[in-house]
This record gives C-alpha cells, structure tokens and sequence, in this order.
C-alpha cells in the first residue's frame, strides 16, 4: 500500500533528525504520539504536535514515559498506529511495559534518542549506550526489534520502515537513534506520497464468533484486532492461549508465548537490512551502527590510503543481530573492528557469533563525543598486523584513555 | 468463586443506561479476578500492574467513541499519578478504585488500616482519602460505597457511565478472588459485613471529611458531582482558538447527556 498523500510533506527540506523521524511517522500514517519531554528527543514530539491537527492526528503530554508508553499500547489497540519518543531515562520507566507490547503482540514505534548515561548521564550529549537494554531490558523472553538511522534522512526513511515492521510483526519496533543524528541538520528529501510504502494494519476479517487475537497465521503473525468492533475482545497480560485467555501452565507456555520469539527469530533474514562495502576481500571488518558508523568512515578511508584492506559492515537493523552473516564473514577475515560509544555492548554479539574464527577489537567511548577518527583507524591498523588469535574481545586503547592515565595529561581544573 | 459484585453491579449499569456493549471497553490491572470480566461482553484487557487508567487515556484518545471504565486499586499505589494527571485533565474515563484491605487480622477489627501484606504486625500508615484526592485533582463524579452498597454502585456506576469527564467511585471490597481458602473466604466475607456494618451514608458530605481510620465510621455516599470540558473538549477549542477554522476538531464531541454514545 502506498502512502497517505495528505500525510506525506513532500519537498526538500533542511531539518534535524528528530523532526524527519516526526514526518517519517506521519508519512508511515502514525495517528497517536504520547510523550513525556526528554532532550534530545523533545523536537520529535515537538514537530509532531505541530503537524498534529494537520492529519488528524494527536499528540498527547503524558505524566510519564509509564503512562506514554501505556497509552501508546492503548491507542494501538484503539486502531492507531502509535508512537512515543523518548531517550535514556524515560526509556528505563518504559521498559516494563515494553514487556506489555511484546505480550500484547501490540504494534508500536518507540524513537528512543540516545543520550550518555548512566542515570540523568549526560542530557544533551550523544550516546549509543542503551542498545542490549532495548533488547533485554523487559523481564521474560520476547524479542523486539531495533533499527539505528546514521543521518536524518535515515530517521526520515527508517521511522517509516520501524512502522511497517511493527505492523508485519505485530511487536515493539525501537528505532535507537542517538544525540547526534537526532540534532544533525541536513538535507532531507521527503518523496511524493506514490513513492512511500506503508504497511497496512492487517486487521481480522472473519466472521466475529469465530476470532482468536492470538491465532496465528502461517507467518506466525496473528491478525489483529481494534477495540469497539464488537469482537468481545478478552485480551490479558498472563500467559495466555489463542483465545487470549489466561492459562498456567508449562505446556501451554510452550505452545503460545515460544511464538513472540520465533515469529521474529525465524523471520530474522526478512527483517534484517545491513550495509556492505568493500568486503569481499577485506582482511579487516569495521561492524558499526548509528552516528559511529559515519565516524568510522574517515578511519576506513585513512586505512584503505595506508594500503590495509578494510570492508564496512553496517548494522542498520541492530536487533535481531545478523548471527549468520557475521559467523560466515568471521571465517574470511582476520578480525572485527568495533566502535560504538559506549564501553562494550554489541560488541559481544560480535564475538558471539565469530565463534573464535576471527578477532574482535572494541573500540569503546564513554559518551558525549564521537570518536576520534584516528582511534578507528588505528584499531584497524592493530587488526590487520596481529596475526595472533586472540581469546574474548580486545579493547583498544584509545586516545584519551592514553592521554590521561598513561601521559599525564591533565583535566581541566 | 465466580460471584464479583463489581462487575454484576457494572453490568446492571450498562444495562440500564443503555450504552451499546461493543462500545464499552474495561480495562484492569493487577487486582482483578481476570476471568470475570468476560461475563460482561464487552472489550476487556487485564494488564499489567498500575497502569490501567494510562491505557484507558490512550484508548480513549485512540477512539473517542469509545467508553472505557477501568479498574484500579490498591490504595493508588502503583499508578497514583496516573489517577491524578487522568483527573486533572479530564478523561472521559469511568475509575472504579477497589480497595481490598485484604489483611489477616479481621478478629479484632482494626481492619481498614490495620496490616499490611509485608507486615506481620499492624500497619502504621494512614490509607489516602481517595475521593478528596480524585476531587481536588479535578473529577467530576466522586463517590464511595462498599460491595454491599449493591443499589448505590450500580446506580453510582450508571451515572458515571453517562457523565462525560474524569469519574471515580471507590469499593471498598475484599480481594476473594485471589484467596480462595475456605478460611480466607470466611475472612473475606466477614470483612464484607464489617465494611458494611461500619459505614455511614451521607451523600454530598464534603470529600475532606471521608477519610477512613480505625475510630470513626467509615462514610460512604455520592460525594461529588460537577461539570467541566474534557480533555478532548478543551483541545478541541483551544486549537480552535489558535488555528481558526483550519483545524478540523479532533474525535467525536458527546453532546447527549443521556448516555447515547
């Protein structure tokens, strides 16, 4: 199905990541934006509320991420497509009810704009620290998905694709933006309405008697239902069976709940999108995602100069992780470079699935940076010369790490 | 244990504004018998802990055609503020706030504040004076009664089916459901009797007098009852304010006051 076109701005425009991610929800048909105001997310639900009455859509300010991300499930069932917007500390508050979506099998976009932490952390400045919570951070087994957009046109085209995945899948979708992308302002070029296209809530057409929310279809993906249709909707938080209904029981678990995982882990390589260059006859991989994978770019390009043979591996989908395609690459090359700014996270999904077959070197940064170009680079350079086969996962050393603990250097007073 | 007088009551009320079933939606959260509301015929969710009336703001707005009644409880512990935020801005919401002092100590009738269900020993906390809190944050249908008060919820209930606006009504019940021993029900149902026995109707009361503790009577009545816009309402005309004739007002307005959705 294509694109709404009274919903879709077309034109080019010079605008932040935050406010393309608000126009890519719109174009996608996102009717509901509950939110709490949180920097760096705030101009999302900002531009939002704007355009708001222009689609016939609402914007409400909630007390809390708890109450957003609870009306977000509320809306969806009202037979909205929902969002809310939020970044380090609301998304903690969230994520109990992160567990609710996923149990629910409830649609719903969650732009979470990442900030440095831990705890109030640091408020206006980048990080990329809250990628294992956006796939642990709820008790129980579920899985959900998370996208990372590097630029706003990304924010712009893959809030729209998160909203069609959370459609096709009937999960939370998270897009796992950071500071940087979100205030970035550059060009974005919103298409016409014909060129955009949008899932469509698959919506139960049966007769009324005989529907069970959580009956599923060969995808493993149940049609789904909207609240005031006269279904007699009887839908529970408890392990339930296809009816919806609570039962108890160990088997049954089995049966209904094992499915929240495999309708996503068995339609990993349908939903999983990476970015390849250079990597047929690379002898060093840079696996990167979000703002570090434009980072990572200039120290790609400085190693290819020095004569290193470097392929770049893009994450644009984070979660679920491309296992496969990493264990097949870790059998070619001598090593993974990973940089992301935090102090170790998908890096271990990386060493994971080399299974020993190839090196992995993190790259770590506290926050509230990028990196340093030349830090990736060196990494790299270390990568191509260690022929050794090194066990877990190797930090580098970077620049400041040296300057302060091995220098002297000293920090401002 | 399948008899629950809230939901009899709430289907009584139903029946007897006569709003369309596939048009009402009950949301509950942790304290519910869940099955229960099946009885009903109408939409239901159970979910998670607390977070009912933040849910129902969201279906609410999702439909505005809808009405959504949910059921909290538990003193407005988990999901206080979301009583209070729902209140303050109006949400065409029914709360129905059960409180189920379910605690073991029944025999020497301290029963209303008396133990708590981590404490061993008698509780010294002061319950909150939910129908002050509900008024004071902005609702505009305050009541209180206990599950034997049958007549006087449902007809609570119905009234606040057809208000539009934030409306509470407490119950003060005990939680049987989830205590199925026939010790516990004994408990239970003497509990029942002493709510009963010990509560004073008095409708109209001010809301700062209704507060329950363990030497006076517990009062119950229909405290409260009030006009103001809704959420929608004041969106609605505030946008129009600023936008003009541009903007398009957002969901259906109910204008009846006789409950046709």
């Amino acid at each position: 199905m294509k694109a709404d076109p009274r919903d879709v701005r077309t034109g080019t425009f010079y605008i932040d990541g935050d406010v393309a991610s608000a126009e890519g929800a719109i174009a996608a048909g996102c009717k509901f934006v509950a939110g709490y105001p949180i920097t760096p997310s705030t101009e999302a639900a900002e531009a939002f509320a704007r355009r708001a009455p222009q689609v016939d859509a609402i914007f409400i300010q909630m007390e809390d991420e708890l109450g957003s991300i609870s009306a977000v499930i509320g809306a969806s069932w009202a037979g909205k497509k929902a969002m809310t917007i939020t970044s380090g500390p609301g998304f903690s508050l969230m994520m109990e009810t992160i567990g609710l979506g996923a149990m629910l099998e409830t649609p719903l976009v969650l732009l979470n704009v990442q900030r440095g932490g831990p705890s109030t952390g640091l408020p206006t400045l980048a990080g990329q620290a809250d990628m294992m919570q956006s796939r642990w951070g709820s008790h129980g087994d579920y899985e959900i998905i998370a996208i990372s957009p590097d630029s706003p046109q990304e924010m712009f085209d893959y809030t729209i694709k998160a909203f069609n995945l959370s459609e096709k899948y009937r999960c939370p979708v998270m897009v796992m933006s950071d500071e940087c992308v979100g205030h970035m302002t550059e060009k974005v070029v919103i298409p016409a309405a014909d060129e955009i296209e949008v899932e469509p809530r698959r919506f139960y057409k049966g007769p009324k008697e005989q529907y069970l929310p959580f009956k599923p279809d060969r995808d493993l993906v149940p049609p789904m239902a909207r609240v005031g249709d006269g279904l007699k909707l009887y839908i529970s938080a408890l392990v339930h069976d296809e009816s919806g209904y609570p039962i108890m029981d160990c088997e049954y678990k089995e049966v209904y709940i094992r499915r929240l995982v495999d309708k996503i882990r068995l339609n990993a390589d349908k939903i999983i999108e990476l970015k390849e260059e250079g990597i047929d006859d690379a002898d060093v991989i840079v696996v990167s995602y979000g703002i570090t994978s434009r980072v990572a770019i200039r120290g790609i390009e400085e190693a290819r100069a020095a004569g290193i043979k470097v392929g770049n591996l893009r994450l644009v989908t984070v979660w679920p992780f491309p296992e496969k395609r990493i264990a097949e690459l870790a059998n070619r090359v001598k090593a993974f470079v990973v940089p992301e700014i935090n102090y170790g996270q998908i890096v271990y999904e990386v060493e994971r699935c080399a299974h020993g077959n190839a090196n992995v070197i993190l790259v770590p940064h506290g926050g509230g940076h990028v990196h340093n170009p030349d830090d990736i680079f060196r990494a790299i350079k270390y990568a191509a010369r260690e022929e050794k086969k090194i066990d877990g996962i190797i930090e580098y050393k970077t620049t400041l790490k040296r300057l302060i603990f091995e220098e002297g250097y000293k920090l401002h007073e | 244990m399948k008899y629950h007088p809230i939901y009899t009551c709430f289907a009584d009320a139903i029946k007897r504004v006569g709003v369309d079933p596939t048009k009402v939606c009950v949301v509950s959260d942790f304290l519910c018998q869940p099955e229960i509301t099946d009885y009903l015929g109408v939409d239901t969710f159970h979910i998670h802990r607390g977070r009912a009336i933040a849910f129902g703001t969201g279906l609410k707005l999702g439909n505005p055609k809808l009405k959504v009644a949910t059921i909290v409880g538990d003193l407005l512990t988990l999901g206080g503020n979301h009583f209070m935020h729902a209140a303050r801005r109006n949400m065409d919401l029914v709360v129905i706030c059960v409180n189920n002092f379910i605690y073991p100590k029944i025999a020497n009738e301290h029963v209303p504040i008396d133990g708590s269900t981590f404490s061993l020993y008698a509780t010294f906390e002061r319950p909150p004076n939910i129908p002050h809190v509900a008024k004071s944050c902005g609702a505009v249908y305050v009541a209180r009664w206990t599950a034997l008060h049958k007549t006087e919820l449902t007809e609570s209930m119905a009234e606040a089916l057809q208000k539009t606006g934030f409306s509470a009504i407490e119950v003060l019940l005990p939680g049987t459901g989830y205590f199925p021993g026939i010790k516990e029900l004994e408990w239970a149902s003497e509990l029942l009797k002493f709510y009963h026995m010990h509560s004073v109707k008095k409708n109209g009361e001010d809301t700062r007098n209704v507060e329950i503790t363990s030497d006076k009577q517990i009062i119950v009545g229909k405290f409260f009852v009030h006009e103001r816009p809704t959420f929608i309402d004041s969106y609605n005309s505030r946008l129009t304010q600023v936008l003009g004739d541009k903007f398009k007002p957002y969901g259906v307005i109910r204008v009846s006051s006789r409950g046709n959705l």
